[in-house]
């Protein structure tokens, strides 16, 4: 079955403070708030789909690791650490806004892992039958606190992959087609001038 | 002294990240949960956090809260009732 991408999207940390993806956006982590964002722009390909068809695989490269930070640094608060950051002290967290917000009901997995992870599984998720499409995400969170303590660099970034069976999109998927982001780095400057 | 109601919609909207949301734009009547601000139950532990954080109010029983949640005058008529008696 050839596999093709027909969306894709970026998000950074300076995408953030401007967006406005509803009441929930303000609460929720920065790994959700980047995978929602960068999810937006492939939206458009689900409306022809079936919701309980699509599914979704995420990598996050640093697991809940910054919220897991922020949580810890709260426990000495008056009334302890916020009840809203601890739902999202999962690894998985952004795939439940995601199907959220896009009322996605589909099979999902969640890696934490690289982006090499998530597009041979996507793809093995659509020839086994268990989705006719897939959202594809990748999101790497180092926040200060996180950074000082693992000594990594700081970062904030998401991008998404909207795969889907075919040939005719933006891209024809290849087996060694492994690395989201640079997929995503590539399929950019395409998609910027159609 | 009676607890500001916007005083406290600061509070509510600052301790819930609401975005786009002003005090001015918060009904002291209308309700907190379900219709109006539209929280769910983990906004209900956060502002129980929050009355901990800012008033010294512990709620050990979110039951005990639940009335007191409804809207933002029976929060701060339940914050000056608290405060009196302690």
């Amino acid at each position: 079955m050839k596999l093709t991408i027909t969306a894709t999207g970026t998000a950074t940390e300076a995408d953030v403070s401007s967006a406005r993806l509803g009441q929930r956006f303000g609460r929720m982590d920065l790994t959700s708030q980047l995978a929602l964002l960068a999810v937006e722009p492939l939206s458009s390909h689900f409306e022809s789909l079936a919701r309980d068809r699509i599914a979704i695989v995420l990598a996050a490269q640093s697991s809940s690791l910054p919220t897991d930070t922020e949580y810890w640094k709260g426990r000495d608060n008056p009334g302890g650490p916020s009840p809203t950051l601890f739902t999202y002290t999962l690894p998985s967290a952004a795939i439940g806004e995601i199907a959220i917000r896009h009322r996605i009901t589909g099979p999902n997995l969640c890696f934490v892992g690289s982006s090499q992870d998530v597009l041979p599984e996507a793809a093995d998720s659509i020839r086994r039958g268990e989705a006719d499409a897939c959202v594809c995400v990748y999101a790497n969170v180092i926040s200060p606190a996180l950074a000082a303590f693992i000594r990594r660099p700081l970062t904030a970034r998401a991008c998404a992959l909207f795969m889907q069976p075919g040939e005719n999109g933006l891209h024809l998927w290849q087996e060694n087609d492994r690395d989201m982001e640079a997929l995503c780095a590539t399929l950019r400057p395409i998609i910027s001038t159609k | 002294m009676a607890t500001s109601t916007t005083d406290l919609k600061s509070k509510i909207i600052e301790s819930l990240n609401l975005q786009d949301i002003t005090p001015e734009q918060i009904d002291d009547e209308a309700p907190l949960f379900g219709a109006g601000l539209g929280l769910d139950s983990i906004d209900a532990l956060e502002l129980v956090v929050m009355l901990e954080k800012n008033y010294g109010i512990v709620i050990k029983d979110i039951e005990e809260g639940r009335p007191a949640f409804r809207s933002v005058r029976t929060l701060a008529d339940f914050i000056d009732a608290r405060q009196v008696s302690s």
